[in-house]
């Protein structure tokens, strides 16, 4: 098994399934899980695309505080972070859009406001990504270095991945990882103009699969080297990172699977675990048609016939782009602190491209190691090991 | 660790690769087609100026290294921006919030996509494994580099691509509220954009010189500091000494040159030169821009030889971040 010390001490979550990561994998190992819908948002100038939205009764803004409020204070009160502890952490924010929402309500809001005026272009006021980690930084007093990803839908996976190394480097004494993404026009027209949704359904490694759907989120893990028990009394080590970005093609990992089988052979080998000691795997699963060929060739040709239950969080959460990486951990950690790995939602059918069935029910959350991968725009792999101890 | 600096090269609004020539903040943006044409050989038609300029300031950095020193090399790239791909998103989004119901081009969203460039670079550059987009505002730079150091030590890479690029998007009104920059908080210039690269890594080859050190001080500077060439010149000077020692480096006779970044409001060059330093004044050829610190910096390495310089730069929320740096 792993020799990595890299312990995971917190971690938070916001989903369309609740308002932290406990009350997310309960819903979600019930069962109670609502399909993608029109969203509410007011800054929202189409509510035709189905997403999955976090609800609030606030506006744009407010609940963009919010959603960052609650993963850090649910992820520091988990750890147990002293304020000593918090100035001593280092940042890495992982996100595409950013406070990018500030330019969309502001807007949205003036031509509201002035229905009888001609409405004004909209400008771009937003600070760039790294605004996000300027304003966790000083809200909650973190004083190492702060790092903003801004890599498509691995962005939040790589800073997890970045912040491991840096901690085995011992470059850094701890990492809080946050990710974040809310709904905003741009990705919404942006990914119907690629016509990557699926109007129905998300419905990863499904035969009847036609896109994405994607969903509002923001999570916090908290990383460190040294031995933590979780309040649950389970211990989390995160091993075998590995980031990749492949050039053949911007939108894929290439159909064949052999880039995502060498990306999950790099992550074992560099934690030292064999395939057959992966309890499961949550794959990145996006619902598109290339992204599942990719992933679940990959996955079948690794594994094979010993292929682990594959479970996708993308039916029940949505793809939450940028802050993927850290709201999947963030749920399924929160999802083994309950004893259960969730079921894959949205399957319907084997496609015999892929030739596998994701994980039909829910399965009890046992000790060993979990596989985690993404995938996303520019060529982008990220892979890694969650070890339940 | 030390970085020695194998290449570098400098991009600013005037659009000429390694110069200094002067430009106009009314006149911009220029187009990139013929800096495209000149460098890559053939057009970029369906990119940004953005990707434009990432791909022609990291190309002339790299092809002033000999083929054989990149050899079997594994190569990293780490593209630091401010603001990002701001000329893609903003006509991408007038689009979608156009009264009618825009239709927006899935290219225009493609190329929008915060690490569309580094993809694009990395393919031009046939460079796989670890290329990564990475955003602090206007300490960008000074974290790629902090981070490309990380990979270095760590093995994982023989050479790390580094370099920061932002591209003037009007108004100029605009360009300031997305810096966060008042009268108060930053240097009264124009606004510019560049696209600046270093080469850093292991290496038989000649090297320019060396990235001594990049530090980010846990103290925070208020707004009323930015400019008290008391406090920034200890800080610098103690980095320094700090930095070249480690290195076993005597500053004996040494008049260290200053590259402030442009949240130093008025450098108090006559109290700098008394502190024994020499001013390195670089904002003026790039005019501010997140990633300003990438120009003074390549700039430096490509200047004169047997100098030390210390960028210090500040964020407006008041981190800071020290380089240090010699040509040899």
């Amino acid at each position: 098994m792993t020799t990595s010390d890299i312990c995971i001490r917190g971690w938070g979550a916001v989903t369309t399934l609740g308002w932290s990561a406990e009350e997310s994998a309960k819903n979600l190992i019930a069962g109670l899980v609502a399909p993608a819908a029109a969203c509410l948002s007011t800054h929202l100038i189409n509510h035709n695309y189905k997403a999955f939205e976090i609800p609030h009764e606030g506006n744009a803004m407010d609940k963009s505080w919010a959603m960052l409020d609650c993963v850090l204070t649910e992820a520091i009160n988990r750890a147990g972070l002293s304020q000593t502890e918090i100035a001593e952490s280092c940042l890495l924010v992982g996100t595409t859009g950013g406070l990018f929402i500030r330019n969309e309500y502001e807007f949205t809001e003036t031509v509201r406001k002035n229905p009888d005026k001609e409405s004004p272009a909209i400008v771009c006021r937003n600070r760039g990504p790294g605004e996000v980690s300027d304003w966790i930084s000083r809200k909650y007093g973190i004083g190492g270095i702060a790092m903003t990803f801004s890599m498509a839908c691995v962005s939040s996976s790589h800073a997890l991945v970045v912040a491991a190394q840096l901690l085995e480097q011992k470059k850094i004494r701890r990492a809080i990882v946050v990710g974040y993404e809310p709904l905003l026009n741009l990705t919404l027209h942006g990914f119907a103009s690629l016509l990557l949704y699926d109007d129905d359904k998300c419905r990863p490694f499904c035969n009847k699969r036609s896109g994405m759907q994607i969903g509002e989120g923001a999570a916090a893990v908290i990383l460190e080297q040294n031995e933590t028990s979780s309040p649950g009394g389970a211990k989390y080590k995160f091993a075998g990172g590995y980031l990749f970005n492949g050039t053949d093609s911007l939108t894929s990992a290439g159909v064949d699977g052999e880039l995502v089988q060498d990306v999950i052979l790099h992550t074992l080998h560099k934690a030292e675990i064999s395939g057959r000691d992966i309890v499961a795997i949550k794959a990145h699963g996006t619902g598109t048609r290339d992204n599942d060929l990719s992933e679940g060739r990959g996955l079948l040709k690794l594994f094979g016939e010993k292929l682990p239950p594959v479970v996708s969080l993308k039916g029940a959460l949505g793809h939450t782009l940028g802050a993927a990486g850290a709201v999947e951990t963030a749920v399924w950690l929160s999802c083994c602190e309950e004893g259960i790995i969730p079921r894959s939602f949205g399957f319907e059918e084997v496609d015999p491209e892929i030739g596998f069935a994701p994980s039909p029910s829910n399965t009890p959350a046992a000790a060993g190691a979990y596989l985690f991968t993404f995938f996303g725009f520019g060529g982008t792999c990220t892979s890694y090991l969650i070890i339940k101890e | 660790m030390a970085m020695p600096v194998l290449a570098a090269s400098y991009l600013g609004p005037a659009l000429k690769p390694n110069s200094d020539e002067a430009w106009d903040e009314a006149l911009l943006p220029l187009s990139a087609d013929a800096l495209v044409q000149e460098i890559m050989g053939q057009p970029l038609r369906r990119a940004g100026r953005f990707i434009k300029l990432v791909c022609c300031g990291a190309l002339t950095c790299l092809k002033s290294v000999p083929p054989e020193d990149l050899k079997d090399k594994k190569i990293g790239i780490f593209l630091s921006t401010g603001l990002g791909n701001v000329d893609e998103i903003l006509p991408f989004i007038k689009q979608v919030f156009k009264h009618d119901g825009g239709f927006p081009s899935p290219m225009q969203f493609a190329n929008s996509v915060s690490n569309a460039a580094a993809f694009f670079l990395a393919k031009i550059c046939e460079v796989k494994g670890v290329v990564l987009t990475i955003s602090q505002e206007e300490l960008s730079f000074e974290s790629a580099l902090w981070l490309a150091q990380s990979y270095l030590e760590s093995g994982a890479i023989d050479l790390a691509l580094v370099g920061g690029c932002d591209v003037f998007t009007p108004t100029v009104a605009d360009y300031r509220e997305r810096m966060n920059l008042t009268a108060d908080n930053a240097r009264e210039l124009a606004m510019g954009e560049g696209s600046s690269w270093l080469l850093v890594g292991n290496s038989s080859g000649k090297k320019l010189g060396e990235i001594l050190a990049v530090e980010f001080p846990d103290k925070l500077m208020s707004p009323q500091g930015f400019s008290r060439s008391k406090i920034i010149g200890k800080n610098c000077a103690e980095f320094l000494s700090a930095t070249t020692g480690n290195a076993g480096i005597s500053l004996t006779g040494v008049r260290p040159h200053l590259l402030a970044g442009f949240r130093v409001q008025e450098v108090d060059a006559e109290n700098w030169r008394r502190l024994g330093w020499i001013i390195e004044d670089y904002l003026p050829s790039c005019g501010i821009h997140p990633t300003a610190a990438a120009f003074g910096l390549a700039r430096a390495m490509l200047g004169p030889e047997n100098a030390f310089y210390i960028h210090y730069n500040c964020q407006g929320s008041g981190k800071q971040a020290l380089v240090a740096a010699f040509t040899e």
